[in-house]
């Protein structure tokens, strides 16, 4: 719009008889334009006049009293303290919802990914406790095959010694019989009479208590016991022990199965469990 | 108007003795109800007391700015009372025997047939588009609906009625 446009809305802004669009339009323009505004100030001193045209009243004298009563009990401070307490007024109205808004959300925010990341971190202890577990439950089946394996491979060794006894020349066989103390229980034992090098293979022997173990003793005619190894047997009462046989006890000797303490002793000092027929 | 906004109650008085009757008259013109008219004369005074340090004297006179706040608190009440019921003209037309001071009932009905003899120059069409937007504070479009005329012919007759009237009471300042 130009100046002259401007300038033919002014009477009828002065009547605020404008609409919206246009008396916006020239509200914009006003500032800008110092002819505007004087012709303006004009036109409302115009308008102004109209008011005459209405028929003067009186109104009643209790109006005049009620305006001088309100206006007495306001506060007297000049119309401008009055206007920097209305913006003091305005100013903490607004500032504690601005504060307090965005800090709350702020906070619940905070709140939700705290909660979140705990859960978070829940989860992957949980899941790392369970990795844990089956990493443990894992590594234990492990060492337990080996145990067996290393087992197997020891029996397989053993059974391979005394094919090797059995196979060898002068290979002897002695079969040993459970006393009354393991009535279920026997064994056999094969020796090179060469070598010395023996075997003896239970079964049916009771498990030795935690702290004992079973020992093997030579006895040659006419002499005392001589020890060999201790040994423990498994649930069946199976053992298979490779021992050197003493050359006193290499021939008519009797082969006998102790219980003894754990570390073994230098004479039998528990019950006979096995035991080879006197010759 | 320095006096009021320095806070000075006898000034508030003076101010309003002045001019109670040509804006209760203005105010009744516009709302038709004594009640109503009253509290909207309490209301104007009451924002001319708390917003006098507005008054600004180089932007124009005193007379104008009083007018303006009491016909816009009228109109106000006016659009809020909306499609209450309004007292008819009758009412409004009856003489009000009540005006105080007989010089000063003179010199104002003075003025007003100052105003009315200038108004009565205008064309019949110029003066009712004015009488319409001033006491019923209806828009250029409202007036054109109401009268069935052209939006543009309205505004022309609006602008020219009040450049003739300005033209008309140019000279005759001193009495306002």
């Amino acid at each position: 719009m130009e100046h002259q446009d401007y300038q033919e809305l002014l009477a009828l802004h002065a009547l605020d008889a404008l609409d919206a669009s246009e008396a916006r339009a020239l509200t914009e323009h006003l500032p800008a334009c110092a002819e505007c505004r004087v012709e303006l100030d004009e036109m409302r001193d115009a308008t102004a006049l109209l008011a005459h045209a209405s028929t003067p009243a009186a109104p009643s004298d209790e109006v005049r009293e009620r305006i001088l009563q309100t206006v007495r009990a306001e506060p007297r401070t000049s119309q401008r303290q009055r206007a920097v307490e209305t913006s003091g007024q305005v100013i903490p109205l607004r500032r504690p919802a601005a504060r307090g808004l965005w800090p709350n959300v702020l906070r619940l925010a905070a709140a939700i990914a705290f909660v979140a990341l705990l859960a978070g971190v829940i989860v992957l202890w949980q899941r790392d406790a369970r990795s844990r577990r089956e990493l443990a439950q894992l590594s234990q089946e492990v060492n337990t095959q080996k145990d067996e394996l290393a087992r197997e491979r020891e029996m397989s060794a053993r059974r391979l010694e005394a094919l090797l006894i059995l196979n060898s020349p002068e290979a002897k066989k002695m079969a040993l019989a459970g006393t009354q103390t393991a009535q279920n229980a026997r064994a056999m034992f094969v020796y090179d009479q060469k070598s010395g090098r023996g075997m003896l293979m239970t079964e049916g022997l009771p498990t030795a208590p935690a702290d004992m173990a079973y020992e093997v003793w030579f006895i040659p005619k006419g002499h005392l016991p001589m020890p060999g190894k201790t040994f423990t047997v498994d649930a069946a009462g199976h053992a298979m022990i490779s021992d050197q046989v003493p050359m006193e006890a290499r021939e008519n000797a009797i082969i006998a199965v102790t219980l003894e303490p754990k570390r073994g002793s230098a004479s039998p000092t528990g019950a006979i469990y096995l035991s080879s027929p006197a010759s | 108007m320095r006096a009021v906004a320095r806070g000075d109650e006898t000034a508030l008085a003076a101010l309003y003795d002045r001019y109670r009757l040509i804006l209760f008259g203005l105010i009744l013109r516009i709302l038709h109800d004594r009640q109503e008219s009253e509290d909207v004369l309490q209301e104007a005074f009451l924002q001319v007391w708390r917003r006098a340090a507005d008054f600004n004297e180089s932007r124009g006179r005193a007379f104008t700015w009083l007018v303006t706040i009491a016909r816009s608190r009228a109109l106000d009440r006016l659009r809020a009372l909306g499609s209450r019921a309004r007292l008819t003209d009758e009412v409004a037309q009856a003489p009000h025997d009540d005006v105080g001071d007989a010089a000063e009932d003179a010199l104002k009905s003075e003025q007003g047939t100052i105003v009315r003899q200038a108004l009565a120059q205008l064309p019949e069409e110029q003066r009712r588009t004015l009488l319409l937007a001033y006491f019923e504070g209806l828009t250029q479009t409202e007036i054109a609906a109401r009268l069935g005329d052209p939006l543009g012919t309205v505004k022309t007759r609006m602008r020219s009625g009040l450049l003739k009237l300005r033209e008309l009471l140019r000279d005759r300042s001193r009495w306002y």
